[in-house]
């Protein structure tokens, strides 16, 4: 007994030490073994839910054409707007003979499993090495950011979810472009932190990476302004901020493959 | 043969762990692999309830995050404390079976809490984990835990019986004769 639980405090100690401690030879053999199964019943399951929820969502399906058809008017008008504000900008930016805004490759993939304890906001995915995916990737969806890498396998890779406590981006509001800290929260929220109480925050406010923490990219949607905490006696904000990407039911999801280096040469290009 | 058998219960038990969260949220609040523990644990063999409790918890630090080697720890720790009570008291009863599983889930949440606090000095437990941000909310957690697991192991204790048919009959035999001897 005496043995084993040596073991494991050695194991214990040697891992808390490790910085990217979540990359590990055991967790990657056991990940290995159990991801492709856990991928092909998923799929089973995913499925028959998907059956039962078309069957469902048929009985509402006309009145919701007719909203969508409405949409996507609104839409389409509002894409020509941003287009005529692309134009400009480009015309601009050449003008001022301001770098580009990168762009990178990006790989979509599918959640194939999530949370598998009260503790920690992790998704698996089933993109690994073999095609691309390295640690600290940025994941994000259409919506806004979802996490990054923090451990990867040949065919599977898990994501440390915005809203895991032990996640951290660097973050500011897009009008006032104020910076500062973002961490998760238990609620499927996040909190920032190190806003001035100076500064002028309104509820709905969007919140965008600042690119400083050398892991997402800058100018990608985190999230809006949900509620702003106030002490009296506290020199800076707090506030909760709604992720902009459904964190906590997200099934596809899509990879930026770049690399720390790469956002490190956009920074000396600025 | 029962070894292989207690193996598969093991990667069972580990697999539904990893997938069923996804379309079952409640199912963060049940950790399989430490009631698979209990269970084997119960059967008087602390060497068995021992390797299980390391095999399942380190198979859990892997499905579920965090530093690796924590679960295991308190897991084999709790395989070996409850198969030494179990030979010390009679637990033989399906109802003090099942305060067995509340009382070690309440155990393996304080241990493996604490020892995130222990490993990871320089953050404050809350900023580190969740659930914990005041005694309240802490204690609060692990009642939820320890139902959560307390109603699955009842389940899973009646599937495990039959899959273990037979051991849990040389095992009742044992016990009469000890008694009658």
């Amino acid at each position: 007994m005496a043995f084993l639980l040596l073991g494991q405090v050695a194991l214990m100690s040697t891992n808390a030490r490790q910085p990217g401690s979540e990359q590990s030879v055991l967790r990657t053999w056991i990940v290995t073994v159990l991801a492709p199964m856990v991928n092909v019943a998923g799929g089973a399951l995913s499925y028959i839910k998907g059956g039962v929820a078309s069957y469902v969502d048929l009985r509402n399906a006309r009145q919701e054409n007719l909203d969508l058809r409405e949409r996507v008017q609104q839409l389409n008008d509002e894409a020509n707007t941003l287009r005529e504000r692309a134009a400009e900008y480009e015309l601009l930016r050449r003008q001022l003979a301001l770098p580009a805004l990168a762009e990178y490759r990006q790989l979509s993939a599918n959640v194939i499993a999530r949370d598998a304890s009260l503790w920690f906001r992790r998704l698996t995915i089933d993109r690994g090495t073999v095609d691309g995916v390295k640690l600290s990737m940025p994941v994000t969806t259409s919506g806004g950011i979802v996490g990054r890498v923090i451990s990867v396998g040949l065919k599977w890779s898990v994501v440390q979810v915005i809203t895991d406590k032990q996640a951290g981006v660097g973050a500011m509001l897009q009008s006032s472009r104020a910076m500062g800290e973002l961490r998760g929260l238990d609620n499927a929220r996040c909190e920032m932190k190190n806003i001035s109480s100076s500064e002028n925050v309104q509820e709905g406010e969007s919140v965008v990476t600042t690119g400083l923490d050398r892991i997402y990219p800058k100018g990608l949607l985190v999230g809006v302004v949900e509620r702003v905490e106030d002490d009296p006696n506290a020199p800076w904000h707090r506030l909760i901020i709604k992720p902009a990407a459904p964190v906590d039911r997200v099934e596809h999801v899509v990879v930026l493959l770049v690399e720390q280096r790469d956002l490190k040469m956009d920074e000396n290009v600025k | 043969m029962q070894t292989f058998k207690l193996a598969l219960t093991v990667i069972v038990a580990l697999f539904i762990q990893y997938l069923f969260p996804r379309y079952l949220p409640f199912f963060q609040y049940i950790d399989l692999p430490l009631i698979v523990t209990v269970y084997v644990a119960l059967q008087r063999a602390p060497m068995l309830g021992m390797a299980t409790g390391c095999a399942a918890g380190l198979g859990s630090d892997a499905i579920v995050g965090g530093i690796v080697g924590v679960g295991g720890f308190s897991r084999t720790l709790i395989g070996y404390v409850v198969a030494m009570v179990s030979i010390k008291f009679a637990l033989e009863n399906p109802l003090m079976r099942l305060a067995v599983v509340a009382i070690a889930s309440a155990a393996n949440t304080v241990l493996f809490v604490g020892l995130h606090q222990m490993l990871r000095q320089e953050q404050v437990l809350e900023q580190a984990l969740p659930h914990v941000g005041s005694w309240g909310e802490f204690g609060k957690t692990i009642g939820l835990k320890a139902l959560g697991d307390t109603l699955a192991g009842l389940a899973v204790f009646m599937v495990l019986d039959r899959v273990f048919a037979e051991q849990r009959a040389n095992r009742r035999m044992a016990i009469k004769r000890r008694f009658y001897e």
